[in-house]
């Protein structure tokens, strides 16, 4: 019955109650973009992380990885050492460094390349071709052979620096391109190679023999993470080992703008709406005051007074809640591709992750504001006097 | 002390300017003098650090090659928002005492040089790109562009959101407005019953809503610099900056004033012509 009664209240205004839906379903798009944007980040970066399954991450004191240019001296021993600790599976070292390739007439491409151990890495995955099969091979992007013009099989020349004063370039070797590969961590714009860890570190000379960038590290499962990097904590001074969850705090502090931006605005959202369905079923509980009073008169009871107006705030704002969530699945399209311009985002990380759990906690959010919304003008509605009503009614 | 550190700062750039000049000294000789050095303030606070402090430098924990520095100036933090999301500590060593320390030899990560008029930068540009051989000169205003790709792509999404806000804001303004104007049934038939003509009615339906409008946005704007206060308040504390993080311009505020304005001006016509088109008498509910 209250219910029946509060679609034919908000029925009695079509032009009325359309555009207070509308503003409420734009409201609720707005506010399901930003719960998506404060949880789906997270989410999405601790799935990006654990793309190949490593949960540790060991870096230069104090660094992230790939944050600086800063390496891990005597990497060899320490990946021994880490290999050794017991819930270990799998170590991954990995180099990085910029590499020149010379095109055609002077001008030199940089790649940003990964030295890598194939069997252990967890950087990129194979799209066509072979994987490194020897010393003198090398895995490029697409943007790397699309700016170099080489295809698969041609034989490059690569350096790792130049020398300004003899005008020559050092570290140079000879490779052939065996495959393509997608590298996970590394955005697509930026043309990256991966070769074998050993040939990248003596490509560098002294200043990056035996270094790496950063260790992942495979524990046997999830809850023994914990343990083991506290183990590989305490195998040295110059080392940070951050876990899933150091790595995505670290990153959410990086990218904090945008869960404050997104509790700020979705605050106000809710706000907005609750400000709206209050003043529209006020207006329209003074509206029908003299109905009102006239049920009272006739014996309904105020609890069936105060539970359809409430329900009338609910109905409002939860059908504007549902026609929002699909708005918001297109604006959330629309500014994931925004931020998809972020320079050096890897592609695979996303924004705007949909979850039905954000969905759900965006429709309850309104269904909690509707419900507020109802209060005020339901105490209204309740404590009308009945015979004042009537008589001003009468006299109007 | 101020002056001292400025001086070094100063004798260390001008070093690096000149350093394609100089001939190539891998291994300077370790300064026995004890050198300055410039920490962030909040590595200052965090550390329980204050001018005057000696402190121990190296690249590495335990490294062999430490140095011992004197605390100097503190670096307050620049309004940057590249640097606002980055948490780690600043220092500014001078350069030999750097390269030494991360035992870097003769070399610099860039150059700034500044030259005198555009004709003598695109001179000096292609001058120093035809002998360049390992490392290429910009234009600073290039680096700036290049450098705020990040901001151009938070420029851009704050400008999405606001155009959903905006639409949000037409449909609630809307329909407030509606309402309001919608409980003046009553005033509404006794004019028409008095004689006054629809037109007036209309005008001064529109002209009312108008001024509600532009009330209402003035009241907006002193509670949007409110907010903005508020806001500017919170993040300058979390982040330790004076960078301003929201800012109310004249533009701002004349965009969301017209924008009131209109829509209240919009809404109050379309309500008032629903109005004056219904028989007085139906609009008294007769």
């Amino acid at each position: 019955m209250p219910v029946r009664l509060a679609m034919l209240a908000l029925f009695r205004h079509p032009a009325r109650t359309l555009l207070a839906l509308l503003g409420i379903a734009v409201s609720a798009a707005l506010l399901l973009d930003m719960v998506m944007l404060a949880s789906g980040m997270r989410e999405n970066f601790k799935g990006f992380l654990m793309l190949r399954g490593y949960q540790l991450r060991v870096a230069p004191k104090g660094t992230l990885p790939f944050d600086s240019d800063a390496t891990i001296d005597s990497a060899a021993a320490l990946v021994a050492a880490i290999s050794r600790l017991q819930g270990v599976t799998a170590v991954s070292p990995i180099l990085g460094a910029q590499v020149q390739t010379t095109t055609t007439g002077d001008s030199t491409v940089t790649a940003f390349t990964l030295g890598i151990v194939p069997d252990v890495q967890g950087d990129y995955e194979m799209v066509r071709g072979q994987d490194l099969t020897d010393s003198s091979s090398v895995v490029a992007n697409e943007r790397w052979l699309a700016v170099t013009r080489h295809t698969l099989g041609d034989t490059v020349t690569l350096a790792v620096g130049f020398d300004p004063q003899l005008r020559t370039v050092t570290g140079e070797r000879r490779f052939v391109v065996r495959g393509v590969a997608r590298f996970h961590y590394i955005a697509a714009t930026q043309p990256t190679l991966g070769m074998r860890l050993p040939v990248l570190q003596q490509m560098g000379g002294a200043e990056r023999r035996d270094r790496a960038s950063l260790i992942m590290v495979k524990a046997a499962d999830d809850s023994m993470a914990e343990a083991v990097r506290t183990r590989i904590a305490g195998l040295s001074g110059r080392i940070s080992a951050i876990s899933l969850e150091g790595a995505t705090e670290a990153v959410e502090q990086r990218l904090g703008y945008f869960k404050q931006l997104a509790l700020v605005l979705g605050s106000i959202s809710l706000g907005v709406g609750v400000l709206l369905v209050t003043t529209l079923i006020t207006i329209g509980v003074n509206e029908r005051a003299g109905e009102i009073a006239v049920m009272r008169a006739i014996g309904v009871a105020k609890g069936s007074i105060v539970g359809q107006v409430v329900m009338e705030g609910i109905v409002l704002t939860g059908v504007g809640a549902l026609s929002g969530i699909g708005i918001g699945l297109v604006t959330a399209q629309w500014l994931e591709k925004i931020l998809s311009d972020f320079p050096g985002l890897p592609t695979t990380f996303r924004f705007f992750v949909f979850q039905p759990r954000d969905a759900g906690l965006a429709l309850s959010l309104l269904a909690a504001a509707g419900f507020l919304a109802g209060i005020y003008p339901a105490w209204r509605a309740a404590s009308l006097p009945i015979a004042g009503t009537l008589r001003r009614e009468a006299v109007a | 002390m101020t002056r001292q550190w400025s001086g070094g700062l100063l004798a260390a750039l001008l070093w690096a300017v000149s350093l394609p000049a100089q001939v190539i000294d891998s291994a300077p000789a370790r300064s026995p003098l004890v050198r300055t050095i410039a920490l962030d303030a909040r590595l200052a606070t965090d550390a329980g650090l204050a001018l005057g402090d000696t402190v121990r430098i190296s690249a590495a924990p335990g490294d062999s090659m430490a140095e011992r520095a004197v605390v100097t100036a503190l670096l307050g933090r620049r309004a940057d928002p590249s640097e606002i999301a980055r948490q780690e500590y600043r220092a500014r060593l001078h350069l030999d005492q750097l390269q030494r320390l991360i035992r870097y030899g003769d070399r610099v990560d860039r150059f700034a040089v500044r030259s005198h008029g555009d004709r003598a930068r695109t001179t000096l540009l292609d001058a120093i790109n035809n002998a360049a051989f390992g490392f290429r000169a910009w234009p600073s205003a290039d680096i700036a562009v290049r450098t705020s790709r990040t901001f151009q792509v938070v420029r851009r999404f704050n400008s999405a959101i606001g155009v959903i806000t905006i639409v949000a804001s037409a449909a609630f303004l809307l329909c407030i407005l509606l309402l309001k104007i919608d409980e003046r049934r009553r005033d509404v038939a006794a004019l028409r019953m008095m004689g006054i003509s629809a037109g007036t009615i209309v005008k001064s339906v529109v002209l009312e809503a108008g001024i509600i409008a532009l009330l209402g946005s003035l009241a907006g704007v002193f509670f949007g610099i409110i907010v903005a206060r508020i806001v500017n308040w919170h993040f300058q504390g979390v982040y330790r900056t004076t960078l301003a993080f929201t800012l109310i311009t004249p533009e701002t505020v004349l965009l969301a004033c017209l924008l009131s304005v209109v829509l209240g001006v919009v809404a109050g016509w379309v309500a008032a012509r629903r109005l004056v088109g219904v028989p007085p008498l139906t609009l008294l509910g007769r």
